[in-house]
């Protein structure tokens, strides 16, 4: 039997770790409904999932260069009991408790990032302002297990009406997080929340 | 996968144990000096794709590059391996889960989990010598010569290649899957253990205390199973129902033979030499959030020194991340506690306050807060503290 055409490019694409990717104007941008961003540049949004260890189950991910040199994971709206991003090899993360501290919600993201062995280190967080609300931003590395490269990171989140809203950048420390934070910062800066 | 060369076959003694050790079973005449095999044989492929991950692990971020620790338990691994010593590398790697193991080119890899879960230098030495067992009597060579295993190990290393191409995989990963299939046998098992207790009394440390790490495992084991974690698909020990009971026993039985000289535990030096980084071992363990298992091996910890105060704050951490019913109790019971002990870090206080202030107590919240403040100024949540207690965050 003859392999169907569509089935052979979607096992290579598998194959491959491809997924498809959508162009993201510049202009108003929205995600899952709730998030609204100004976007200054145009980004490649990846619309299928992957365990990729700094956003698996992010609501979206978007990148510069591609998502192994830089990503920016959006998880929006993430309700009371319901996990930051998605377990990978049958791991167990913890869930999300809209009275935790933002001290708290780095360590879900710790957890999130570190179930593939990668180690992270967190620099600094500081409260801030997320979306028009009150939030809070942290900066941290990650060692990437996969291939032990350093990655720098900063994400930026509040908690509104119960839910979680986080969006986080990482990049290689080498060049390619310099190189893209200059364009994420004005794009975080401009979040609303519905 | 992860604990494989060190667990694998762990029922293996169950014979010895039924025929009772004969006298002369500890005497191990050592093997002379290893040569690096030719090129075009099966064992110096096998060197040569050891060779080669090798040079990834020396490049790895997981390295433990810590001159003095690596020199403490090289020099261990050395004296146990006598002659055979300037045959080996030994390389710490920060991986929390229980770990060693050896390869034939001489590439031992001793991983940060098992050095926190050692009690002494004795136990560390028990695992070493056992590892340094099966090197001496090149198991790995006879599994690659086994005509079963050779298929298995070939498409391994296939796989292995072709994923490292793909870099996909740490060098890690992939020698974990490599050691998995050249996975020991009982008899092999059973050797090693064998050699790893002469060696151990040779060197002059209690063989008693090889049992012991049986013992130990075991017990996290049912803490696993009793808080109803999956014991199953974390580790190959706990998976194939081995009879570790039976191979605790054996080893425990040796230890009562006369070991005239080999009386060393060396529990004081040991803790001394991984104090610098016990804190960051604690951190990776809880991390895990195998639970049921951390807080079997933090009461264990806490039984031989009822006053360490950094084992007492991870066991509030352990409930506080577990956050069951109850847990915010128990979490708050043990902070409390930690504060009266030796080496408790400042970071008890800020767990103290945000369980507090969960609570409700916002006052005494905030005194935690502060004292927190007051012993570390340049934290890297500083702010975000400040913040909780200034009332700009809530």
């Amino acid at each position: 039997m003859r392999l169907k055409p569509w089935l052979a490019a979607a096992a290579l694409c598998a194959l491959a770790g491809c997924a498809q990717i959508v162009k993201v104007e510049p202009g108003q941008v929205t995600v899952k409904d709730t998030l609204t961003l100004k976007a200054d540049i145009a980004w490649n949004r990846f619309e299928l999932q992957f365990p990729l260890s700094v956003a698996p189950g992010a609501s979206e991910v978007w990148t510069q260069d591609g998502i192994t040199l830089d990503a920016l994971a959006f998880f929006v709206g993430v309700e009371q009991g319901k996990t930051l991003g998605t377990a990978i090899g049958g791991k167990k993360l913890p869930v999300f408790r809209s009275t935790m501290t933002p001290g708290e919600i780095v360590e879900l993201y710790e957890q999130m990032v570190t179930q593939d062995g990668s180690a992270f280190a967190l620099k600094r967080v500081a409260p801030g302002r997320f979306g028009g609300q009150p939030g809070f931003r942290f900066e941290h590395t990650i060692t990437r297990k996969s291939d032990g490269v350093l990655l720098k990171g900063m994400a930026q989140g509040a908690v509104v009406k119960d839910k979680l809203y986080l969006v986080a950048f990482t990049a290689p420390a080498i060049y390619y997080y310099d190189r893209h934070l200059p364009q994420v910062e004005p794009l975080l800066a401009s979040a609303q929340i519905k | 996968m992860r604990r494989r060369p060190f667990l694998l076959g762990c029922g293996c003694l169950a014979f010895a144990a039924a025929a009772g050790l004969r006298a002369d079973e500890y005497d191990y005449p050592m093997p002379p000096r290893f040569t690096r095999p030719e090129a075009g044989s099966d064992e110096g492929g096998l060197w040569a794709f050891m060779d080669r991950e090798e040079q990834r692990l020396k490049r790895s971020s997981f390295l433990i590059r810590d001159k003095a620790l690596h020199d403490y338990v090289n020099d261990i691994a050395c004296r146990l391996a006598g002659d055979h010593c300037p045959e080996m590398r030994v390389y710490l790697v920060r991986t929390p889960y229980f770990n060693a193991s050896m390869a034939p080119n001489g590439m031992m890899q001793v991983w940060s989990g098992l050095l926190l879960r050692m009690q002494n230098e004795a136990q560390l030495a028990a695992v070493l010598g056992h590892e340094i067992g099966h090197y001496l009597q090149r198991h790995s060579v006879e599994r690659l010569r086994d005509a079963k295993s050779r298929s298995s190990f070939a498409m391994i290393v296939g796989m292995a290649l072709g994923v490292a191409g793909g870099g996909s995989l740490g060098a890690l990963a992939q020698t974990g899957i490599l050691m998995g299939g050249l996975a020991y046998g009982r008899d092999q098992e059973r050797e090693a253990d064998r050699i790893g207790v002469a060696l151990m009394a040779k060197t002059g440390y209690a063989p008693a205390e090889a049992g012991r790490v049986w013992g130990q495992l075991l017990e996290e084991y049912e803490g696993a199973k009793a808080a109803g974690e999956d014991v199953a698909s974390s580790n190959i020990l706990f998976a194939s129902h081995p009879p570790a009971e039976e191979r605790r026993e054996v080893l425990a039985a040796a230890a009562k033979r006369d070991w005239p000289g080999a009386a060393r535990t060396g529990a004081d030096e040991y803790r001394a030499r991984l104090a610098q980084h016990r804190m960051g071992f604690l951190h990776d363990e809880v991390r895990r959030r195998r639970f049921g298992e951390s807080l079997v091996l933090f009461e264990r910890m806490l039984k031989s020194s009822p006053r360490d105060g950094q084992v007492q704050f991870f066991k509030g951490e352990v409930y506080r991340l577990r956050a069951r019913e109850g847990d915010a109790r128990l979490a708050l019971d043990a902070y409390r506690n930690a504060l009266g002990m030796d080496n408790t870090p400042p970071e008890v206080h800020r767990s103290l306050g945000t369980m507090l202030r969960q609570a409700g107590d916002s006052a005494e919240a905030m005194r935690a807060f502060q004292r927190y403040l007051e012993l570390k100024p340049d934290a890297e949540d500083a702010e975000l503290i400040r913040s909780y207690i200034s009332g700009s965050q809530s």
